[in-house]
């Protein structure tokens, strides 16, 4: 196409589409763009090709069918998702968890963070040429797998947590399992630190490309990993505390550039914060009950329901009829891999949940993906892309 | 050529061997991936479970270059002519692997907005199941296509083809001859009717001067 | 510390807002469309806690909730304070069927772009004002807003050409001061084949 640029300058630019089944696109986003040669002039993105209708599928369902769907949204952490959808109904009770459920909780919680970032780093890796760092990376990934396979029965989409409590309780030998985890995902940082910290390459594809600043990144609505690269230290789990985050010791970390060198090394500092929580949680761990015992909330155990006529009424309610969330409209974020996960629940009373929008952390991200892009490289977009790490899942629920 | 190629012989079947060994050993896949299925693909790719060990060591993302289109992850509406179209691309032989549930039926996205099943827009080869699937559910069906593909017959599918293309170039023959004479029909007829018109002209004239 | 209480009561003051009883655990304020864009200015740049950042924009269809009086439809606004942390509030705005009307956040925060286009995609509901209303998640050829209560969830829609981004390329170099003097030619992809075979409804 021929374009006249504000001096009234004649410019013949090439329109090149990108996607939505591009190897650095991870999943299906797409981007069009207008080139100078090689210099991005204008790009505009389009997203949708993973809209799956999380939104009306939910509506179909009882609150406790809703889980499963929510482990599809991040598929890198679904835990992480879980957990967030519970928490907000549990607070919509008003009910608070048991202890140990709540450690435990933390403990897989930063686990699959630990998760994400690895593939968001070794992705990243991969897309800039590098294939060494995608193997480092992958092992300690799947030990934590393993982890989540003895634990749950599943490897990626596990539907571990139940509104009020947990699916099942761990297994003997957990903690050993998640120490050796934590031991080879050190060495692994050790060895992607080496190949990341004074790569010329390296360096010189990722430092100062995809720059923003920290109001733009606050007026796009940017969350997490991202937002803190750009120097604001905001964290759900700092800001507004749950499950006694605020006293674990732990820092939130925080870049200065906001590039995307910074994007991808607050992520590797993230998970040696993780591994000081999971470290500091495994102590904590004490035994007791996993579930609150309340037969409105969650299902009486086998024990009770073979023992006592409520425990069996209340299996026969719950299952039947699925539990009843008290009527209103509530909000609840909550700090996951790539920003807040939020909730906007809206409730009828009945068995049913009568609208979940999902707030996904990597839309607002991918919204300001024009503004990293325009004014760089082809070639920088795929640095960048990486960097933000959008999960299309989440993306177009 | 028709009857003695059809006829397994010593030398036909050596070269059948030859041929799918040749293709079994040295899938290259073209990982189509969307969702979750793609990260598990990920996961076979590297390290514990390891693809290369197979032949399919080269991950191409080009359907020119790559023999099997491997679907992993959800297919909406918004997606399906853009796979139809990367099928379409790629060179023959192709083979297509739906992995996952929803790639194989939809899952449990029961929805105004995906695909329920490949099989809609594309044919398929091998089904995996599971939401997502193992990586030893995936090179499982990497074995069952290998299976498939030591069935085939080079030669056989080679004579199928050359019959279709010759029968393909006898109908167009055909065909563009039909065209050719209705042609010529046309235009002879045409040319007679002209001809009438200026002899008529001529006489008038003729018989213009003449007066 | 002002809290949030307060702020609601500026304002019921300055924009009518009326507090939402289904929102029992945070504070929710109804406001009337005319004031949206004026509460959300003050909210941003002039209350005593400054919300800077916008969390979600959710549309919600009220056709089948039980004992529902009012309009069908709302649009539910979720904002966060980054300067004090922790600071939440949300604003409803309700939008009847006859008139789907609201006005446009995009001015003040960059991310409304796409939650707005995500909204009317969902719900039909028109933002006055925004540059680029298209839909976001669903095709070009979707007919109807999928998640309107009375849209049937397995209504399939098929989509027989790939999406076309060249208008909003376009559009988008006319935002950066470059002014389209020759179009490049679109690309056919056209596949009519495609529908054949399908499963319609």
């Amino acid at each position: 196409m021929i374009v006249l640029d504000h001096r009234g300058k004649r410019q013949s630019l090439m329109p090149l589409n990108v996607g939505p089944s591009h190897p650095a696109t991870h999943g299906c986003l797409r981007f069009l763009t207008a080139l100078d040669g090689e210099t991005i002039v204008a790009s505009v993105e389009e997203i949708g090709y993973l809209h799956r209708g999380f939104e009306k599928m939910v509506e179909r369902g009882t609150w406790q069918q809703v889980v499963p769907y929510t482990d599809r949204l991040n598929y890198c952490s679904a835990i992480m998702n879980n957990i967030a959808y519970c928490r907000a109904v549990e607070n919509m009770f008003g009910v608070e968890i048991t202890e140990r459920c709540k450690v435990l909780r933390v403990i897989v919680n930063e686990l699959s963070r630990i998760n994400d970032h690895f593939v968001c780093v070794a992705a990243a890796f991969q897309d800039l040429g590098g294939t060494t760092p995608f193997m480092y990376a992958f092992n300690p990934r799947e030990e934590i797998m393993c982890i989540w396979e003895k634990l749950t029965g599943a490897r990626l989409t596990n539907s571990y947590s139940r509104i009020g409590g947990l699916a099942r309780d761990s297994y003997d030998g957990f903690e050993q399992d998640v120490l050796a985890a934590l031991d080879s995902t050190e060495k692994a940082l050790k060895d992607l630190h080496a190949c990341l910290d004074r790569n010329r390459i390296f360096l010189d594809r990722t430092v100062g490309i995809g720059k923003i600043s920290a109001e733009k990144a606050i007026s796009y609505g940017w969350t997490g990993p991202c937002l803190r690269a750009c120097g604001v230290a905001s964290d759900l789990r700092k800001d507004e505390p749950y499950y006694d985050y605020e006293t674990y010791d732990w820092e939130v970390v925080v870049g200065t550039q906001g590039d995307c060198n910074d994007r991808l090394q607050v992520r590797l500092a993230e998970i040696e914060e993780s591994m000081k929580i999971v470290r500091q949680a495994l102590k904590r761990l004490a035994p007791g009950p996993i579930d609150i015992v309340d037969p409105r909330i969650r299902v009486p155990s086998h024990k009770l329901a073979y023992q006592d006529m409520e425990g069996l009424i209340g299996r026969f309610k719950s299952v039947y009829e699925g539990i009843r969330v008290p009527e209103g409209e509530y909000y609840c974020g909550s700090e996951c891999a790539n920003g807040e996960l939020g909730f906007t629940i809206i409730s009828d009373g009945s068995g049913h949940p009568y609208r979940i929008k999902v707030r996904p952390p990597c839309l607002t991200q991918f919204a300001a993906f024009h503004e990293l892009v325009e004014g760089g490289q082809l070639a920088d977009s795929m640095a960048v892309l990486s960097g933000l790490n959008i999960i299309a899942g989440e993306l177009d629920r | 050529m028709t009857d003695v190629a059809e006829k397994p012989n010593f030398i036909t079947s050596s070269l059948d061997f030859l041929v799918n060994w040749g293709r079994t050993n040295s899938l290259w896949p073209f990982p189509y991936g969307t969702a979750c299925c793609a990260i598990e693909f990920m996961s076979t790719e590297v390290g514990r479970y390891d693809l290369s060990r197979i032949g399919s060591e080269y991950v191409r993302f080009t359907p020119r270059q790559s023999d099997v289109l491997l679907v992993s992850g959800t297919i909406t509406y918004k997606q399906a002519p853009i796979l139809k179209r990367i099928y379409e691309q790629m060179a023959e032989p192709r083979w297509v692997i739906a992995m996952g549930a929803c790639a194989c039926s939809g899952g449990f996205y029961d929805c105004y907005c995906t695909v329920p099943g490949i099989d809609h827009i594309i044919p398929v080869d091998v089904y995996i199941g599971g939401c997502p699937s193992r990586p030893e559910a995936f090179f499982d069906a990497m074995f069952d296509l290998q299976k498939k593909i030591k069935d085939e017959s080079y030669m056989k599918q080679r004579t199928e083809r050359v019959k279709e293309q010759l029968e393909m170039i006898k109908a167009k023959t055909a065909e563009a001859k039909e065209e050719v004479r209705e042609f010529a029909h046309e235009k002879v007829a045409e040319f007679k009717e002209l001809v009438a018109e200026k002899e008529k002209e001529f006489v008038e004239q003729t018989q213009f001067w003449k007066r | 510390m002002v809290n949030v209480d307060e702020i609601f009561s500026v304002l019921e003051e300055k924009f009518g807002a009326t507090k939402e009883s289904k929102d029992k655990w945070t504070v929710t304020a109804v406001v009337p469309a005319a004031y949206l864009h004026n509460a959300v200015q003050f909210l941003r740049d002039e209350s005593a806690i400054k919300f800077e950042m916008l969390v979600d924009i959710a549309g919600v269809d009220y056709l089948t909730y039980p004992n529902h009086e009012g309009p069908r439809f709302a649009v539910d606004y979720a904002f966060k304070s980054m300067s004090t942390p922790g600071a939440r509030i949300r604003l409803k705005v309700q939008v009847p069927e006859a008139d789907l009307n609201v006005p446009t956040l995009t001015d003040l925060y960059a991310n409304a772009n796409w939650y707005e286009r995500e909204v009317f995609d969902q719900f039909g509901i028109v933002f006055t004002g925004h540059p680029d209303l298209r839909r976001l998640l669903n095709h070009v050829e979707f007919v109807g807003h999928p998640l309107r209560k009375d849209y049937p969830a397995q209504k399939r829609q098929w989509l027989s050409t790939n999406d076309y981004l060249l208008p909003a390329l376009e559009k988008r170099l006319e935002v950066l001061g470059y002014r389209v003097v020759q179009r490049s030619k679109e690309v056919e992809t056209v596949d009519n084949e495609f529908l054949e075979g399908s499963i319609k409804e």
